[in-house]
């Protein structure tokens, strides 16, 4: 009975480890709705800390054309999501017009994006510091210093 | 019962009093973080229309984001948070010999033109400031003619004609501080240094930059430490 125990408190400390090394980075969330026939509902929810693990497995020859065509915004991106992440909660940019609401805002080290028509309902909630690392390896990539 | 309550009391504190000390020893890194926080300049631009949609569009940048991201683009005329300025098409008007000029001159009044329709435009130096008033629409009040008019109408004229005239009227407030002018003509004989104007913008107090109402719309843009979008930011 104790044996079992421990061994049930032992994968219970795993699983608390590993969801917490998963999740230490947040959630990378996408929740799109269209309220039309045939409208697609995308829910996608992930671990941030995953992305650039999954971005090993991303074919280096695509690597190279993103890391191409976005080259020069590269560094804009990185140094936006760096001095982002130091900011506290704040909206950045709202906009309402009519029955349309556009919201980017920052939240506990995210950038938000929030998105309401009548037609359409688009959440993105997308950890800055996860931005952070793929602009970074992107750019990198350029430099032949990753994925070699 | 009293004694009761007034130990009870004692003990209570006894047990606070470590989180007390703590609160005490702390709160003035409290403090600091607050004013750290305060310390933060913000660029706000509120665009509001008060047409049947009611546009409204609120924009809030921390001058600092603004001053790491500018060395970062490097696109046509805009290098290290520096714009090349002999490549900008000023139609012959040397830009930095004009910001020079205003610069280096006494505060008064540079422009006044009184339009014989309502234009005003007003160019003056003051307390550091460069300041831009334009105020432009119709001068005139339009009446409509009757060939009997009783007082009650033509009061009811009046006032149409008065609401017309200001939602046609547009006034146009710029004020900017002359040492960002000193700082953007810091860089080199061909540039005006971004960075270096944003870094001292950072260091104004609270100011409204530009104040547009044209009509139905409304332009405002001010810097504050707040990083809310406030319609009553910005000292006036």
């Amino acid at each position: 009975m104790i044996l079992l125990a421990k061994v049930g408190l032992g994968v219970l400390g795993t699983i608390v480890a590993t969801g917490a090394y998963t999740f230490r980075e947040g959630l990378l969330r996408v929740d799109v709705d269209e309220y039309r026939q045939g409208g697609s509902h995308v829910h996608l929810w992930l671990p941030a800390a995953a992305i650039p693990m999954a971005m090993n497995f991303v074919p280096r020859r695509e690597f190279e054309k993103a890391s191409r065509d976005a080259r020069e915004y590269m560094p804009i991106a990185r140094a936006a999501a760096h001095e982002l992440g130091k900011l506290p909660d704040s909206v950045l940019v709202e906009v309402k017009d009519g029955d349309e609401h556009v919201v980017v805002a920052t939240k506990d080290g995210a950038i938000k994006i929030d998105v309401s028509d009548p037609e359409e309902q688009v959440h993105v909630l997308c950890p800055l510091e996860t931005i952070e690392d793929v602009t970074q390896e992107i750019a990198e990539t350029r430099t032949g210093s990753v994925l070699h | 019962m009293s004694n009761l309550m007034i130990r009870s009391a004692l003990h209570s504190r006894k047990l606070w009093s470590p989180v007390i000390a703590a609160a005490l020893l702390l709160s003035p890194c409290a403090g600091y973080a607050q004013s750290a926080t305060n310390a933060d300049r913000w660029l706000h631009v509120r665009v509001v229309s008060t047409d049947s949609k009611g546009e409204t569009v609120c924009v809030n940048v921390p001058l600092e984001l603004a001053e790491k991201i500018l060395p970062a683009i490097n696109k046509k005329e805009l290098h290290g948070g520096k714009i090349t300025i002999d490549k900008l098409d000023t139609e012959g008007v040397d830009l930095r010999a004009l910001l020079e000029a205003v610069r280096s001159a006494k505060d008064g009044e540079f422009v006044t033109v009184k339009g014989s329709d309502g234009e005003d435009v007003r160019v003056a130096k003051q307390g550091g400031f460069l300041l831009v008033h334009v105020t432009d629409g119709a001068g005139h009040i339009p009446h409509r003619h009757h060939a009997e008019n009783d007082s009650a109408d033509k009061k009811q004229d009046d006032r149409a004609a008065k609401q017309t005239v200001a939602t046609s009227v547009s006034h146009v407030e710029v004020k900017i501080p002359l040492a960002v002018v000193d700082a953007m003509l810091s860089g080199g004989k061909d540039e005006l240094d971004l960075v270096a104007g944003l870094r001292v913008l950072s260091a104004q107090g609270d100011t409204e930059l530009v104040s547009v109402k044209d009509g139905e719309d409304t332009v405002r843009v001010w810097i504050d430490s707040k990083n809310t979008n406030d319609s009553e930011g910005g000292a006036r």
